[in-house]
């Protein structure tokens, strides 16, 4: 297996997931990270703050054209898109939201596919819109490793439900197990 | 439907052939997302399309219009403002004039931001606005200032951040009503900005990809905020090097809060937190 790039998408019900795994990384951790997390508007500060007190790798709300290094997470900043560029550069816009989201995971999770294709593994998590759903397909259709929160085990499903309609999802997973495996993906690099 | 990089790059040298305009040094991911809505929104192919800009010179206005990305809100990025307010504009407060120019002005929101700013620090009169965009159909929409009420609402929350608190003293709150500065209409969903703000600023049309400075002046401030983006590093660099030669020695230039400035040319500038500082 060579999975490279990772990219979480979530929204409500998905915080603690997301804090959950950042804690559980080891500071040698060697992939970057993206998380495209849907926010309240008006909380523009303060939320990577939040995601990083119990992190050991660093978490950044990137600059446009920032340059992308391993075992770093990226959290797309609040009222932008997040994109990924060849040359392993984030890029950002402002155009307008989608799924009534910005940042919005379809768009991330689109990018990431297909600039990362097959070393790319896409994790969609607990979130009440259905934001995320064509992302994963595009994910698949690239050749990358889909993963979704078990349904059961989300504080809202809309979301996850939604993936698993719109593709066929490799991996339907707890979000412990979902911290196991990406936790492993640095082992076995 | 998709469109291949061959396709994009006809489109680019169409354009540049029958028109002033030039995104060769466009981010060309953000080009094609664009062009791909365009091809969506007007029911046209690649050929099509490149037919239109050959034959049909009103056509590329259009184009142009849908290409760029409109987004502006009142006193988006509090934080930025409140710097705005603490560390750049009481500065110049002593200033007998304080130029300022907003690039890529869109519908006008920044610019209205900056007029209340400036009026509630008493420096209104002593201040020139100048604000252009390279989309002429929302230059109108600006120097008309009417927005929807409804839209807007979330904003007034920026509004009283940026207006009514202030951070360093938090006891201290001051009572400004939003019907200074603006008519509100409910019933009609509208907000306008009332006419000593909007009479105030000079609305011009302006290409920064192909223009430098048209205003025969030097500027104190410049705001270009999250227009840099949807462009390639050299011409990011060429832009900022424009503004750089437009500023008065010591003046600001404040980018969006998730931009910055990278390459050689960060050397003439001296960079603290969000605001950058030319040199000399």
């Amino acid at each position: 297996m060579s999975y490279k790039y990772i990219v979480i998408g979530g929204s409500a019900g998905s915080f603690q997931i997301v804090t959950g795994i950042l804690s559980a990384l080891p500071k040698t951790f060697n992939l970057p990270i993206f998380l495209c997390l849907h926010r309240l508007k008006h909380i523009r500060t303060g939320f990577v703050e939040a995601l990083s007190i119990k992190s050991k790798i660093n978490v950044v709300e990137p600059c446009d054209k920032e340059f992308i290094r391993q075992g770093k997470a990226y959290l797309a900043p609040a009222n932008y898109h997040m994109y990924f560029d060849l040359g392993n550069f984030v890029s950002l816009s402002t155009e307008p939201a989608v799924n009534h989201s910005r940042p919005s995971i379809d768009i991330s999770f689109a990018s990431a596919a297909f600039t990362y294709k097959s070393k790319l593994v896409g994790i969609l998590l607990s979130g009440a819109n259905r934001d995320g759903a064509m992302g994963m397909k595009e994910i698949k259709e690239n050749g990358g490793l889909t993963i979704v929160q078990d349904p059961n085990d989300c504080q809202v499903k809309t979301m996850t439900t939604a993936a698993l309609e719109a593709t066929n999802i490799d991996h339907v997973l707890t979000s412990d197990k979902i911290i196991d495996f990406i936790v492993n993906l640095n082992r076995t690099k | 439907m998709p469109v291949t990089p061959e396709d994009i790059s006809k489109v680019i040298v169409t354009i540049k052939n029958y028109s002033s305009y030039d995104f060769s040094q466009y981010s060309k991911k953000s080009f094609t997302r664009r062009i791909e809505k365009v091809l969506i929104d007007y029911r046209l192919d690649i050929d099509k399309l490149i037919n239109s800009i050959k034959n049909k010179p009103e056509f590329i206005e259009d184009l142009v219009r849908s290409i760029t990305v409109n987004t502006t809100e009142l006193f988006r990025d509090p934080r930025l403002w409140q710097t705005i307010r603490y560390r750049v504009l009481s500065k110049l407060a002593s200033n007998r004039k304080i130029n300022i120019w907003h690039a890529g002005s869109s519908t006008g929101q920044e610019v209205y931001s900056m007029l209340i700013l400036l009026n509630e620090m008493g420096l209104l009169d002593q201040a020139n606005v100048f604000a252009s965009d390279i989309n002429t159909d929302v230059l109108k929409k600006a120097k008309i200032g009417e927005y929807s009420y409804r839209f807007n609402l979330e904003y007034f929350e920026n509004f009283d951040k940026v207006i009514k608190e202030n951070p360093f003293k938090l006891d201290e709150f001051s009572e400004v009503p939003y019907e200074k500065y603006f008519d509100v209409n409910k019933l009609n969903d509208t907000i306008k900005v009332k006419d000593f703000i909007r009479k105030k600023p000079v609305w011009l049309k302006h290409d920064m990809v192909t223009e430098g400075n048209i205003f025969n002046t030097k500027f104190d401030l410049i705001l270009c905020r999250n227009v840099l983006i949807y462009f390639d590093t050299d011409l990011q660099n060429r832009v900022i090097n424009t503004f750089y030669q437009s500023l008065f020695r010591n003046g600001i230039l404040l980018l969006g809060v998730h931009e910055s400035i990278m390459g050689a040319i960060t050397n003439n500038f001296i960079k603290s937190g969000l605001v950058y500082q030319k040199k000399k």
